[in-house]
């Protein structure tokens, strides 16, 4: 069986890398920054998977994304999962060509589903992961919202799960606009409103403050993986601290020996 | 310097294995042209999508010869990456039976969800057992952890099966028969046992 996984979320605005709280971005830094600041590749060292999503609000290009994303996974070796806009084939293919090896869908669950099954169709269910974005509403339900979480979908979170599985996601991805940014802990109450079994992996993001929340999200038996898009509480020295301290409080995550890369650089045939 | 064919037909993330390589201090070249192939050291067959669909894109172009003529002609070693090790057997289930490359007998079937907490596609880094000592696995331990996504996964006889791993049930997560290397799992996305596999893959040659 797998192990859970530690995935890290990069959010890019306008060639920015970006800090979201509630869906209100603060950009952070560019990539010279994120190079300079932070070793990313070290980084990746000590999480399971990567997600970078493009959040551009205004005249998003999925061209100079991609150019973004090619450059962050620059020496890279865990899978990418990359999205942000996704409308057609050809935008997967893009994304896919530079580098990433699972494309995010949002907005278009509620706008045309069936391209979501095409994708899934050309692709295989494994490359689509379904982002949902929700927040609890005055009537007591997790309301789902899309296009950066501006418009409401009309639908619960659990339906909108259900509708992703069925156009072909599969992978599901769940983000609570009110925990985004807030480092509070994953609002993990809202799986005792999914009363049906999920065949799909489960991947929860939004609130996560300190490596206790991704304990508590890895424990949680409904969950596959657990994502922080938190910059700068993880990054750093953050990340690898986190994973140290999830191990030791029980959860079994993969191993690999990261000393390894050095060597296998040194090896490298001249 | 060794020549080293990503063989691309349109349906690979040839991206992150190609840097996989280019990490490893080598110069892969991604081409679908017979020459470039029948040239070459070694060669890599990736893989995202249906097997249905690849087999159609691999005919269509008739790199299916060619890769016959590489594997049993020529003895060039040749890798399978996820879809790319599926294609090697006879024969495909996936959107409707089809025939696969055959340089392995053995069919791709999808998992079976034989208990709910079995989750299809399996994603994620599975604990894999080396249960064949090759050279492709020098130095990496005998239980070793890659990273898997798939729902489909290969059946064949168990002389070609090198290592296995288990999603509810046990399945095929590596296979070898003569020149021809299969994993199921994505080397070039599993850290650094990946590129430890890559590396050893890089180098069956120098030891004849």
């Amino acid at each position: 069986m797998p192990y859970k996984r530690l995935i890290f979320i990069l959010l890019h605005d306008s060639g920015k890398f970006v800090l979201s709280r509630n869906f209100r971005l603060q950009r952070v830094g560019d990539l010279n920054w994120l190079i300079k600041n932070y070793n990313f590749s070290t980084i990746s060292y000590s999480i399971d998977e990567l997600i970078v999503l493009d959040v551009t609000r205004q005249n998003r290009s999925i061209q100079s994304f991609s150019n973004i994303l090619k450059a962050v996974i620059d020496n890279v070796f865990v899978p990418v999962c990359a999205g942000g806009g996704i409308e057609s084939i050809d935008d997967a293919r893009v994304l896919l060509n530079s580098g990433a090896d699972k494309i995010v869908v949002n907005s278009l669950l509620y706008t045309d589903d069936k391209k979501i099954m095409e994708l899934s169709k050309n692709f295989g269910r494994q490359c689509i992961v379904a982002s949902i974005d929700f927040k609890l509403n005055d009537n007591g339900v997790y309301e789902v919202f899309y296009k950066n979480g501006q418009l409401s979908a009309g639908i619960s979170l659990s339906e909108a799960i259900k509708k992703a599985i069925n156009s072909g996601a599969g992978e599901i991805l769940i983000n609570s606009m009110d925990r985004d940014g807030t480092g509070y802990g994953y609002a993990l109450e809202v799986l005792d409103g999914i009363d049906f079994e999920m065949e799909v992996p489960l991947i929860i993001s939004g609130g996560a403050g300190k490596a206790e929340h991704l304990i508590e999200g890895l424990k949680n038996e409904m969950i596959d993986a657990v994502a922080t898009a938190n910059l700068l509480n993880f990054i750093g020295n953050g990340l690898p601290l986190a994973r140290k301290k999830i191990i030791e409080s029980g959860v079994e995550l993969a191993h690999w020996n990261s000393d390894e890369f050095e060597k296998l650089k040194q090896l490298r045939e001249k | 310097m060794k020549s080293i064919v990503i063989v691309n037909y349109g349906m690979g993330n040839i991206y992150s294995l190609s840097s996989a390589i280019r990490f490893l201090g080598y110069e892969p070249i991604l081409s679908s042209e017979e020459r470039d192939i029948l040239e070459a050291d070694y060669l890599f067959l990736p893989g995202v999508g249906s097997f249905y669909n690849a087999m159609k894109k691999i005919v269509s172009i008739g790199l299916d010869q060619i890769l016959k003529i590489a594997v049993y002609d020529k003895k060039i070693p040749l890798l399978g990456i996820c879809l790319g090790m599926q294609l090697l057997a006879q024969r495909g289930t996936e959107d409707g039976e089809s025939e696969g490359l055959g340089f392995i007998e053995g069919s791709v079937e999808r998992f079976q969800q034989i208990d709910k907490k079995i989750k299809i596609p399996h994603i994620g880094f599975s604990p894999t057992t080396i249960t064949k000592d090759d050279k492709i696995f020098e130095g990496i331990d005998k239980k070793a952890d890659f990273y898997y996504n798939h729902s489909y996964r290969v059946i064949c006889p168990e002389e070609y099966v090198i290592a296995t791993a288990i999603n509810g049930e046990p399945f095929v997560a590596a296979i070898k028969k003569d020149n021809v290397y299969g994993t199921q799992f994505h080397p070039e996305l599993s850290q650094s046992n990946g590129l430890r596999l890559i590396k050893n893959f890089l180098k069956l040659k120098d030891a004849v």
